[in-house]
């Protein structure tokens, strides 16, 4: 049986299992001087890397008031590179400082030969590129003494070679690899829509005890003469077709905690918030269901 | 079977190389060509690192444009790629690129005004401290203080410019109201970045202060560095200068 979510809003803890939002610095004032009623708080690691300053202060006040997941999106995961070991040891060091209830990375590499493109790039399907993505988990996980949750991410491209479909890919890394998934339904919806397949069928091939996390955003349709392509920008609200795809993903997996993520083109702090009582509106169509 | 490795080496240097590379063809078509596919990865990763350069950069953005700034990015991103998934460690080769890059030799002040905004940024994200206790100070025995040597607060910088870059960096601010126009006959400055807790300060200092801070950062002792601050200028004060910079934290602690 699942309990209710917590609504209380305020305090640090786990992650419950309702609503919260990307937090990014433009709202660290706003946050701190309403305290919104949110559930938790999520924010990328990679900015809080600096020694000192207003990142770090700001983070310290968040984390005394909200419950705390750090979503890493510069470790290059999947690189054929070795791992960076000094981003895993700042990684490390802001989690024993700030002890966040999730740690979250992507199925996705950024950077080779030393070079890094600061973008989130799809593997190959294949059966070298999921042995390379388990062992590279697991010694992240080792390293960080903790279970990490990894993402699947928005593609605009598939390769030739790839001969396993993403989400049996995604599925078998988290079953070898001994971690979550962080779903983001949004990142499906833009797949399946760029690449021609059923977003169902992903759902319906990940085990439902696997997610831990959901994320939702928006993203932006470009019209490219020949043909159309979707792009994550998270620069716009949640689509009508994405929520949809959410309420079947709550249905299948259970209230799960739900981020959502805006992270350009940022709007006024209350659209985030409107977003996410959405999504906690959908949880709780659940929660009523099971109860 | 390409192999992981060959694959990632392939497909990024189609991105970086802007393409031609034959690597389309290891995409699938499925109604847009892999060419198409491929150019969005290269909008993609030069318009994030661009626009990465572009918030530690505001002022050469503002200065030189839109199109400019992303020609010059390219061009920087071609020489110096980023290596670290962390952004905090991109960027800081910028304005020795800019001394560099022919199509903005005209604007001989851009690079020394791109040292500014660099120190700016390197200072909101450095470490913390507290001042220089005043008591612990008051220890030491007079006979001994031409022998103390300082170390300077983690988030200061110095710089000098032979270009008014202060005066640049302030008609370049959004809310800046006053008269836009800057003569570069003003001449020169002497900078202190400084910040003692959360925001970032601009500090013009005099010559007498900036010799002396300048001696202090290269560990000259304190005899050494005053002596160097009458150098630079004969009319100095340098017991108020020095207790300036005592009390605002520039000087954060001293040993024998």
């Amino acid at each position: 049986m699942l309990s209710k979510p917590t609504r209380s809003g305020l305090g640090p803890g786990p992650i419950p299992a309702c609503a919260g939002i990307g937090l990014r610095a433009v709202h660290f004032q706003d946050v701190l001087a309403t305290r919104p009623m949110l559930g938790w708080l999520e924010v990328h690691p990679e900015n809080y890397f600096g020694a000192g300053g207003k990142p770090l202060h700001y983070l310290e006040q968040i984390r005394a008031l909200y419950p705390l997941s750090l979503h890493g999106v510069g470790l290059s995961m999947g690189s054929t590179d070795p791992l960076n070991s000094a981003h895993l040891d700042k990684l490390k060091e802001l989690i024993r400082r700030f002890e966040p209830a999730l740690i979250s990375e992507h199925v996705s590499w950024g950077s080779v030969g030393g070079r890094y493109h600061n973008d989130l790039l799809p593997l190959p399907y294949t059966e070298e590129a999921l042995d390379h993505m388990v062992q590279r988990v697991s010694q992240v996980q080792d390293y960080l003494g903790r279970q990490i949750l990894i993402e699947n991410v928005s593609s605009y491209l598939q390769y030739t070679v790839s001969a396993i479909p993403e989400w049996e890919f995604v599925a078998e890394l988290a079953k070898r690899a001994g971690c979550g998934l962080l779903l983001d339904v949004n990142n499906i919806y833009v797949n399946a829509c760029n690449h021609g397949f059923e977003a169902e069928i992903f759902l319906a091939a990940v085990p439902r005890d696997l997610v831990q996390e959901i994320h939702l955003a928006g993203f932006t349709v470009n019209n490219l003469g020949d043909g159309e392509i979707l792009i994550d920008t998270h620069s716009r609200p949640v689509c009508t077709a994405v929520w949809a795809l959410y309420r079947q993903a709550v249905q299948r997996f259970g209230a799960t905690p739900t981020l959502i993520e805006w992270d350009a083109d940022l709007p006024p702090l209350e659209t985030l918030l409107d977003e996410a009582r959405r999504a906690d509106a959908i949880l709780e169509e659940r929660h009523d269901l099971v109860a | 079977m390409i192999s992981l490795r060959d694959l990632q080496l392939g497909f990024s240097q189609d991105v970086f190389s802007g393409g031609g590379t034959g690597f389309d063809a290891r995409i699938k078509a499925n109604g847009l060509s892999g060419e198409r596919r491929l150019q969005i990865y290269r909008n993609n990763t030069f318009a994030s690192l661009t626009d990465a350069l572009q918030k530690t950069y505001p002022v050469i953005y503002q200065l030189v444009g839109d199109g400019f700034f992303r020609y010059a990015a390219a061009r920087y991103l071609g020489q110096y790629p980023s290596t670290s998934g962390d952004l905090h460690d991109f960027g800081g080769t910028f304005p020795a690129f800019l001394r560099t890059f022919e199509p903005a030799a005209e604007l001989v002040y851009l690079a020394d005004l791109a040292d500014l905004e660099y120190a700016c940024e390197q200072v909101f994200y450095a470490a913390d401290h507290a001042p220089l206790d005043p008591l612990a100070m008051s220890e030491v025995p007079a006979a001994r203080y031409g022998d103390l040597t300082f170390t300077l607060h983690p988030a200061s910088r110095l710089l000098a410019s032979a270009y008014p870059i202060l005066h640049i960096w302030q008609v370049n601010q959004e809310n800046y109201n006053g008269d836009p126009g800057v003569d570069l006959r003003e001449g020169g400055v002497k900078l202190l970045v400084l910040r003692p807790h959360l925001e970032v300060e601009i500090q013009p200092l005099s010559a007498g202060e900036f010799a002396l801070l300048h001696a202090l950062a290269d560990s000259r002792d304190f005899t050494t560095a005053c002596e160097q601050a009458l150098d630079a200028q004969p009319d100095f004060d340098v017991a108020a200068g020095f207790r300036r910079h005592v009390l605002q934290g520039t000087l954060i602690s001293f040993a024998f």
